[in-house]
């Protein structure tokens, strides 16, 4: 009898528990309170969260290669790169591409962000970090998930809890962190412009502009083919308007089930060996510097377009270059109309925020082609 | 390791560069095929139309 209580203590994971493994469960429960009762990102910050806690139980061998069940999740799902262009497909069906196509000067400011990308790449390898490592990281500046994970996974795949977590935070703290950053980059004037109304966009422009998108990114950038085709087959899904099932399906269903799979398997690959150490949790500072220098490089982007242009843009829209639809949107109306009650900037701020998606997957894609 | 500055420095500017060209061309493409579509549209509807008949109930002024 005792011996099958020796046996059953000794075989237990209660034994095999080390310090690392419970500040990784503090780290999870922590990230368990923003989703549940923050309701930051919840989405996937509460499968990431459990994805931590359980890979953190010693003995389980969730991870084991070949063996651990979530093992499969994540090599089928992000080694293979399944999972992020399929989230794409779903985003696609999601977007409304219409205040781009109608005022197309905005893709500009999409790019004008990712400068701060740049930037931060530059920075994280004076810091330390080789090249994909600090490409890894600069991407966060893109606040896009999929993308980062697209782009870690294959050039530092033993940072990519660490990336993905630090983007989808900042991203639910767009609220906090951007405007801050906008106020501080235009004046009181700059933020009081009023946009005049965007001009209606036709259906056939709308069904076109994801065929001409697809066909000019993908001759351009061949490596950003798995994000972007899936980004504009499923905005075909839905601007079409004959295949209403396969849009619902991509932006419901099939995007609930690859997220949980997603954060699973990026909570999965954050055990105490590969999260704990100085290097990894540099990142995070690193992922907010990225995040407010490419906010910075939209705004400054908006500024210089300004000295061009005839009819005045609000350089606040700039901001919302950084992808994270619609949270950067939304907060730039917010800071627009606190300047100015008439000002309703939330159509505008569209267009550079879905710019911000096709960018920061260009930017990803050159990163790629450069490092991979 | 050593860092490889010059490989840096080639990431730096090629990337860039590289977005801004691509989303230049984007942008691009994307006013002229706008512009091409509105002139096809409008194109259609001016052969569509045909003057408007009067119509009986319509408010006259004498």
């Amino acid at each position: 009898m005792l011996d099958i209580l020796k046996d059953l203590i000794y075989s237990s994971g209660a034994v095999s528990l080390t310090g690392g493994n419970l500040v990784m469960w503090l780290v999870s429960f922590v990230l368990l309170y923003l989703a549940i009762k923050k309701q930051y990102e919840p989405l996937l910050l509460l499968p990431i969260a459990f994805g931590i806690l359980i890979v953190n139980l010693p003995l389980t061998f969730l991870m084991e290669p070949e063996h651990g069940l979530v093992w499969f999740f994540y090599h089928y799902g992000i080694e293979l790169d399944i999972i992020p262009p399929l989230i794409f497909l779903g985003l696609g069906a999601m977007i409304d591409f219409g205040p781009l196509i109608a005022n197309p000067k905005t893709l500009l400011l999409g790019a004008g962000a990712q400068a701060g990308l740049y930037v931060t790449f530059f920075a994280a390898v004076l810091f330390g970090f080789d090249l994909q490592e600090a490409a890894s990281i600069a991407i966060i500046g893109g606040a896009d998930g999929p993308t980062t994970i697209f782009l870690t996974s294959k050039l530092a795949p033993h940072l990519l809890g660490a990336t993905a977590v630090s983007a989808y935070a900042y991203m639910a703290l767009v609220p906090i962190i951007q405007p801050p950053m906008m106020k501080l980059l235009t004046t009181e004037h700059e933020r009081k412009i009023v946009m005049g109304k965007l001009r209606p966009v036709s259906k056939l422009q709308r069904i076109c502009f994801p065929i001409v998108t697809a066909m000019a990114i993908m001759l351009m950038v061949p490596t950003a083919a798995p994000l972007i085709s899936m980004l504009m087959l499923g905005n075909l899904f839905k601007e079409s308007g004959v295949v209403e099932r396969l849009s619902k399906a991509a932006s419901n269903e099939l995007m609930n089930i690859v997220t949980i799979f997603l954060g699973l398997s990026v909570g999965a690959t954050m055990t105490a060996g590969t999260f704990l150490s100085p290097k990894v949790l540099f990142i995070f500072f690193l992922g907010l510097f990225a995040f407010i220098v490419s906010t910075g490089a939209g705004l400054i982007m908006a500024k210089v377009m300004n000295l061009f242009l005839k009819d005045k843009i609000n350089p606040l829209i700039g901001a919302a270059g950084v992808s994270a639809v619609p949270m950067a949107a939304r907060c730039v109306h917010k800071v627009g109309s606190e300047a100015n009650r008439r000002n309703y900037l939330l159509m505008h701020a569209m267009g550079p925020n879905v710019a911000g998606v096709i960018g920061t997957v260009v930017a990803a894609a050159i990163l790629l082609k450069n490092l991979g | 390791m050593e860092t490889d500055w010059s490989k840096v420095m080639e990431v730096f500017t090629t990337g860039i560069i590289g977005v801004f060209v691509v989303m230049i061309l984007l942008q691009i493409l994307t006013q002229l095929s706008t512009r091409v579509i509105d002139f096809v549209e409008n194109l259609g509807k001016g052969e569509g139309s045909s003057p408007e008949p009067k119509s009986p109930t319509a408010p006259s002024k004498d």
